[in-house]
């Protein structure tokens, strides 16, 4: 593999939709991969435990919260920054129908792994061509 | 200077939102000490924090194995060095690619006043936090006044 250069960009807020309760939200950077069986999204969620992560498919409409443990920051200030601290959302439109009873879902150090099975009758399905 | 401090029943919706104040002023207006880091746009983001003991160098990391994170500790120098690799299982291909991966290095200047052999490191939610503390002849003391 080679060698990039890693650079960081800057949290984007998500500025899509209002939440109810007050403070900033930030996009999570994804990788969305397809096989012919499923659908696979990583997303970068650092601070958020499995328990403080909700993630629901309604209406062909994938959405990802998680909120930031923000515990072990009491009693401290800041005296230099370079990234911000909120809590991640993010959602997707799907464009197949996924087998949502099989979905399984993973946090391990800061990263959601989602695994979505397509539905059987949603699979791509090679048709065979006889010779005439 | 201000302290972030908790309400002692903690309400973790009022500590984001003074937590996120904090941080803007600092963005903009970083206190005297000179880290040393090149600034932002570098991999990974650091965040300075100072307490009564000490400070916490916090890194947003997630995804690393331990033993792909090294520490080192050379003088007043702290360097951070790792290796995210991204994978996926065979036979497919991506739609999106923005996660970051590859090799980082990164190197903070602490002030004298701290302790770097006793630094400890943890790593969790894919959050890494090097605590270092304070010298014992640098933390505060209270002056007793003698009555005359």
């Amino acid at each position: 593999m080679t060698t990039q250069e890693l650079t960081a960009h800057e949290k984007q807020e998500m500025r899509t939709a209002e939440t109810t309760r007050p403070g900033r939200t930030y996009i999570p950077d994804v990788d969305i991969y397809e096989t012919p069986d499923s659908l696979w999204l990583w997303a970068d969620m650092p601070g958020v435990d499995e328990n403080s992560l909700d993630v629901r498919i309604a209406d062909s409409v994938l959405s990802i919260e998680g909120r930031v443990a923000l515990q072990e920051y009491s009693d401290s200030t800041p005296v230099y920054t370079e990234y911000h601290v909120g809590n991640y959302a993010r959602r997707f439109s799907l464009s197949g129908e996924i087998a949502s009873e099989r979905i399984k879902a993973r946090m391990t150090n800061g990263v959601l792994e989602l695994e979505l099975p397509k539905a059987e009758h949603a699979k791509p399905r090679r048709i065979a061509v006889s010779a005439a | 200077m201000a302290l972030f401090r908790f309400p002692s029943s903690f309400d973790p919706t009022n500590a984001l939102v003074s937590l996120q104040r904090e941080l803007d002023r600092v963005f903009e207006n970083p206190l005297g000490f000179d880290f040393g880091l090149s600034g932002k746009g570098v991999y990974p983001p650091v965040n300075v924090f100072s307490n009564k003991g000490g400070y916490f160098v916090k890194m947003e990391v997630p995804g690393l194995a331990l033993d792909q994170l090294t520490i080192e500790a050379h003088g007043r120098t702290l360097t951070i060095r790792g290796k995210r690799d991204v994978s996926a299982p065979q036979g497919g291909s991506f739609h999106r690619r923005e996660r970051s991966r590859g090799e980082f290095s990164r190197s903070v200047q602490l002030p004298t006043d701290l302790d770097l052999a006793r630094a400890e490191a943890s790593y969790k939610q894919g959050m890494l936090t090097v605590h270092i503390p304070k010298r014992e002849e640098a933390k505060p003391r209270q002056i007793t006044i003698k009555a005359a």
